[in-house]
């Protein structure tokens, strides 16, 4: 039985999903998923690969049409939506700048004309300033690190001034102080009463960081405040029935997450713990 | 010794219109299709504009038939099939099983193989070669104005969509949330590369017109890492190999088109040794 969570049953909901299903040709992304994100909520969406995430993310900015049901923005629009794609899917290679990178998250404000006027370029130096980016404008995007360059992605994120943040895995393959540096901003923004919805795989993040959760495999697992929805029994339902965790933490992880407490199943082979690194549990206290 | 020179590398451009009037198609191609081309590398496309090349074929074939070695009636039909070939592909590769790329070159196969038979069923050999390999030395006004009218459309539409090609190129996911510019952009560009295609064709031939959009483009990789400045190194390139490919072609008397391209060639295989971003002797 899905055990289907409201986030919350009063107050304003800013996102209202309503038995939404998404279709990519004959296969099935998401399947009557329904639920309601309240403005200012910080939520994670988790669930195994192929579990409908980025499409939910893709659904809510319309930028998917969904085979039926629909999702309910009430007086906000697509434009006020700011999105994070996934690293891989940007050209890492192509001649642009810091700069010029951020100041497309201005587009919205700016449009097809390079008029960049005296507040944009203020909030443009803002916007490095709070991902600890300032002096690197002038450097060509392909010069910089994995962690400078999603710190860029969070600037030009900031850059788009929206009341709903969609963000797709923004922390993959990012050293755990870029990490904590980022969720800064991320709170940062839920103080300034944005809603904040993000993809991740990494469930000790969700645990620590994140106070509500959407659990998805392709259909809605559940719901709702973090605590009650990442169950073992949910987790399973959602793919992650097989192990345990992944490898000793490093040094700097434990200094992060310093209440992690590990679940090392001795079954678990080797080769399985590095080709599974989503499939783990962890309980965060 | 200064009349050496002036007969060497002036007096042919000077005495001679056919010369100036190649130079000058050869400048204003190289002022369109060189910043197109620099974009067709960023975005991986230099096959797609190769294909493209090719499939405006049997459209020019067609307007010759039609109209025999009409400007108007082969630039209508190259446009119109290099247009169809390229949604075309894109519907393929969307609602198939098959890549892009595997349609394109079909595509393009069965587009040069069909203007080719168009071609030799009705006209010469030499009608032939002037389709393949363009008669640059034989631009009358009527293809430098047209030549001309495409180079200023499409520079003004390459300002105007400079930023959307960019964001485009760049990050397509984040640009599709923000404006609904993204497949304009997308599709606009296709059509400024076909125009321009169908420019190089009418003076370099449809073998060799994508060689003025893609090699000054690779070249310009191995110099700079900024766009504004690749898209200078590119038109540069261009402009140097038109010039020393007429010359070559006029003092050694080699095919027109392919000496230009060949100069090119050249060039881009000293920048592929000594270039200073990525060159296989600067690199090592």
């Amino acid at each position: 039985m899905v055990d289907i969570r409201p986030i919350t049953l009063t107050g304003l909901f800013m996102i209202n999903i309503i038995n939404l299903c998404v279709n990519y040709k004959d296969s099935c992304a998401l399947d009557g998923v329904s639920t309601k994100i309240k403005k200012g909520d910080l939520v994670a969406v988790v669930g195994a690969n192929g579990a409908g995430k980025s499409t939910l993310l893709k659904s809510i900015m319309g930028q998917l049409k969904p085979s039926s049901g629909h999702v309910d923005l009430g007086q906000l629009s697509p434009k006020d939506i700011a999105y994070l794609p996934q690293s891989h899917q940007i050209d890492r290679k192509f001649p642009i700048t810091v700069r010029e990178f951020v100041s497309a998250g201005a587009w919205q404000r700016t449009g097809f004309w390079r008029v960049f006027s005296q507040t944009e370029k203020v909030s443009l130096q803002q916007a490095l300033s709070k991902v600890n980016l300032i002096g690197v404008e002038e450097r060509q995007i392909s010069t910089l690190s994995g962690g400078q360059f999603q710190r860029m992605l969070f600037a030009r994120m900031l850059m788009q001034d929206a009341e709903i943040i969609l963000l797709d895995e923004p922390f993959a393959a990012i050293d755990a102080q870029t990490t904590v540096d980022l969720m800064d901003v991320i709170h940062n923004c839920q103080t300034q009463g944005k809603t904040i919805i993000t993809v991740i795989h990494d469930l000790a993040l969700v645990n620590r960081f994140f106070p509500k959760v959407i659990l998805l495999a392709k259909h809605l697992i559940g719901s709702g405040e973090t605590k009650l929805i990442m169950t073992g029994e949910n987790l399973s339902k959602a793919g992650y029935q097989h192990i345990a965790y992944i490898p000793e933490p490093t040094p700097s992880i434990i200094k992060v997450y310093p209440n992690i407490q590990l679940n090392i199943k001795p079954s678990l082979k080797p080769s399985e713990i590095c080709s599974n690194p989503e499939h783990y549990e962890e309980n965060a206290s | 010794m200064t009349t050496d020179l002036y007969s060497l590398f002036l007096e042919p451009f000077i005495e001679f219109s056919f010369m100036q009037r190649a130079l000058w198609g050869c400048l204003v191609l190289s002022l369109s299709a060189t910043p197109i081309g620099v974009f067709l590398t960023l975005r991986r496309m230099s096959l797609t504009g190769d294909a493209m090349a090719h499939a405006i074929l049997p459209g020019a074939a067609i307007g010759f038939l039609v109209a025999g070695v009409s400007i108007t009636a082969m630039t209508i039909g190259g446009v119109i099939a290099g247009c169809i070939v390229a949604v075309l592909a894109g519907v393929v590769a969307r609602h198939t099983n098959a890549e892009e790329d595997s349609s394109l070159a079909a595509f393009y196969l069965l587009s040069l193989a069909s203007g080719v038979l168009i071609i030799s069923a009705k006209g010469s050999n030499m009608d032939l070669l002037h389709v393949l390999f363009g008669s640059v030395l034989a631009l009358n006004n009527d293809a430098l104005i047209l030549l001309t009218s495409i180079a200023t459309v499409s520079l003004v539409s390459l300002a105007i969509l400079y930023r959307p090609l960019v964001f485009e190129c760049v990050d397509p996911a984040f640009f599709r949330s923000v404006s609904k510019l993204s497949s304009v952009a997308h599709f606009s560009f296709l059509l400024l590369v076909v125009l321009n295609l169908v420019a190089g064709f009418h003076a370099l031939g449809t073998l060799m017109a994508v060689g003025l959009m893609i090699l000054p483009a690779a070249v310009a990789r191995f110099w700079t890492e900024k766009l504004g400045t690749m898209i200078v190194i590119a038109f540069v390139t261009s402009v140097i190999s038109s010039y020393f490919g007429l010359f070559l072609s006029y003092h050694a008397s080699f095919a027109t088109s392919p000496a230009i391209v060949l100069v090119m060639g050249c060039i881009y295989i000293l920048s592929l040794l000594i270039g200073k971003r990525g060159g296989l002797l600067t690199h090592h």
